[in-house]
């Protein structure tokens, strides 16, 4: 069983505005990309952060006070929660709204690398498209959006990758196994930073880090995730059977701009996954895993060493090719994907040891390093100079007229893994094989007679009582594959359904 | 509801990841780019026309 999916949080700036009122700039983005009025259909029901993964619920979450000073806040702003929060589901059945003040775009759940990078890409062309008509509305180019996760004074905004698994995975087993693989997974899936900062507090130039998020990292395990950041969130919202699945949600990782960056950050955390499944992960306690996530960060030379539990210490490099050797000796020949998975991450990891000029255009860290080190060299400037952060910032702007990244790719100077075409088709529809897709096609079929939708669930109108489509356990491609036939053919909701109904029982 | 018109995806056969268009020195993988030295021309002058203040100023809420 293979779904992943990824949220990212935007940040957002108006550059005509000395004080700039995130609510309404996000807000406005995500409505300037309907063409019609904004229609509330995003189903709340479904969420509920406070459930543990380790079993318990907890009353509250460090962020619940802040969020209430919010509300009163933004209390007297005329319009709705809804409204603010502009939640849409697109035709591709990615979600697309205003969260925690920054616009965010969750990708539909893949089952590929190859289509998560495609819709991840899509939600990039869907914001600036958004960003590009609140312009015109405004008369220049004051809108601008950043794929990244920080704003250099301490204020983080996140980039989740997900995981469906069996629930039969004791949680107890994921810690285990993917502590030591997070602290280090920034080696690979690090977007660089320029400057030290913490939560909410000040910033210091000078240094370049691995990651944008390690400053962040304060604890091993929470269930929170504005504040006391985890490495490991144990929040426990699977938006499945809950009998049967679990969702990993982590925040540990950076948005990435680089494709291939995206493909191993996910590819390898599913490979990983598959070991721990199997029992086949290495044992590679770490003495303080938060410690050595920034130990490892703040340490662009890759020399850094973190201690580990049963005495000695690793590098980061050391930790990422223990999990290698444990991945190539269990999983190898297992399918094609995973065969790329392994022999690029191996290349990857050989090449941060060698010649990493040659990671450009690959790994995030490495580009933005080697692009701001040209700039410093070029400029005569030191590297405390406050021109490099913003030159890091610039380099996540998704304008392509203006993003450092995008023009580095225009230059043909970063490994693609997806091309044009792939990403225009993932703007206009979701994986054919996943219930991502399915939501999207109810959203191009039957616009009109979606009362309400979410992850799990589509509820249809236009009956005495309503009519609901159940994907809760909608997960085998084949089946997926028939409900989507059966939904392109019906007449009517209703028809799609009760086929449906008919479908499933023949099965049975 | 939205801008975007209902093209359908179209089904295409299993491939994880493109095949590299010549053999790299590794022996497979995806095409890498020549990555010698920066476009100066182009990428230093974009660079160059980032507004050095623009960190100092770039203000967000605290997210997820």
């Amino acid at each position: 069983m293979r779904l992943f999916g990824i949220e990212t949080e935007y940040g957002i700036t108006r550059e005509d505005q000395e004080v700039v009122d995130p609510v309404v700039e996000s807000m406005e983005l995500v409505r300037a990309h309907l063409t019609d009025a904004f229609e509330k259909t995003w189903d709340y029901s479904g969420e509920d952060p406070h459930e543990d993964a380790r079993g318990f619920r907890v009353s509250g979450l460090q962020q619940d006070k802040e969020e209430d000073e919010f509300v009163k806040l933004d209390g007297h702003r005329p319009f709705s929660f809804h409204e603010m929060k502009s939640d849409l589901v697109l035709p591709n059945g990615a979600r697309f709204y205003n969260d925690h003040t920054h616009p965010e775009y969750s990708t539909p759940e893949c089952r590929t690398l190859r289509d998560l990078i495609a819709h991840d890409r899509a939600g990039e062309r869907i914001l600036q498209r958004a960003a590009t008509r609140r312009n015109r509305a405004l008369r220049g180019p004051h809108v601008q959006l950043y794929k990244n996760n920080t704003d250099f004074h301490g204020h983080s905004y996140g980039c989740h990758d997900n995981y469906l698994l069996p629930r039969s995975i004791a949680f107890s087993s994921l810690t285990a196994g993917l502590l030591p693989f997070l602290v280090s997974r920034q080696l690979i899936a690090g977007a660089g930073k320029v400057g030290v900062e913490a939560q909410e507090t000040g910033f210091r130039p000078g240094l370049f880090q691995l990651s944008q998020r390690a400053d962040f990292m304060e604890t091993e395990l929470s269930v929170d995730t504005m504040h006391n950041r985890p490495i490991l969130n144990t929040r426990d919202e699977p938006h499945a059977d809950h009998t049967k699945y679990r969702r990993l949600h982590l925040i540990i990782g950076d948005a990435n701009m680089c494709e291939y960056a995206t493909a191993l950050k996910v590819g390898t955390t599913r490979v990983v996954l598959e070991l721990i499944a199997r029992g086949a992960v290495p044992t590679l306690e770490l003495d303080n895993p938060v410690t050595a996530v920034k130990e490892i960060a703040r340490d662009p030379d890759l020399k850094a060493v973190v201690r580990r539990k049963a005495g000695g210490v690793l590098s980061g490099l050391d930790i990422q090719e223990a999990y290698w050797r444990a991945a190539q000796k269990t999983l190898s020949g297992q399918d094609e994907e995973t065969d790329w998975i392994l022999r690029e991450w191996a290349d990857t990891l050989r090449l941060l040891t060698g010649d990493r000029s040659r990671l450009v255009g690959r790994l995030d860290w490495v580009t933005k390093l080697w692009l701001l080190e040209t700039f410093v060299r070029e400029e005569r400037l030191s590297w405390d100079d406050p021109w490099l952060a913003s030159l890091d910032l610039e380099y996540h702007n998704i304008d392509p007229t203006r993003g450092l990244f995008l023009g580095l790719e225009t230059e043909g100077k970063t490994t693609r893994i997806t091309n044009e075409a792939e990403i225009e088709a993932a703007i206009s529809a979701g994986p054919s094989d996943t219930r991502g897709g399915i939501r999207g096609l109810c959203i191009r079929r039957f616009p009109d007679q979606v009362k309400s939708i979410q992850w799990e669930r589509v509820q249809f109108t236009g009956w005495l009582s309503p009519k609901v489509l159940d994907m809760n356990d909608l997960f085998d491609p084949d089946a997926v594959k028939a409900l989507a036939q059966v939904l392109e053919a019906a007449a009517s909701p209703a028809d799609a359904l009760k086929a449906w109904s008919q479908r499933k029982e023949q099965w049975q | 509801m939205s801008e975007i018109t209902t093209l359908e995806r179209r089904e295409r056969p299993f491939d994880p990841m493109p095949k590299p268009t010549s053999p790299s020195e590794e022996g497979g993988g995806p095409r890498r780019p020549e990555t010698g030295s920066p476009d100066k021309d182009n990428l230093l002058k974009r660079m160059r026309k980032v507004d050095p203040k623009q960190a100092e100023r770039y203000r967000q809420r605290t997210g997820e």
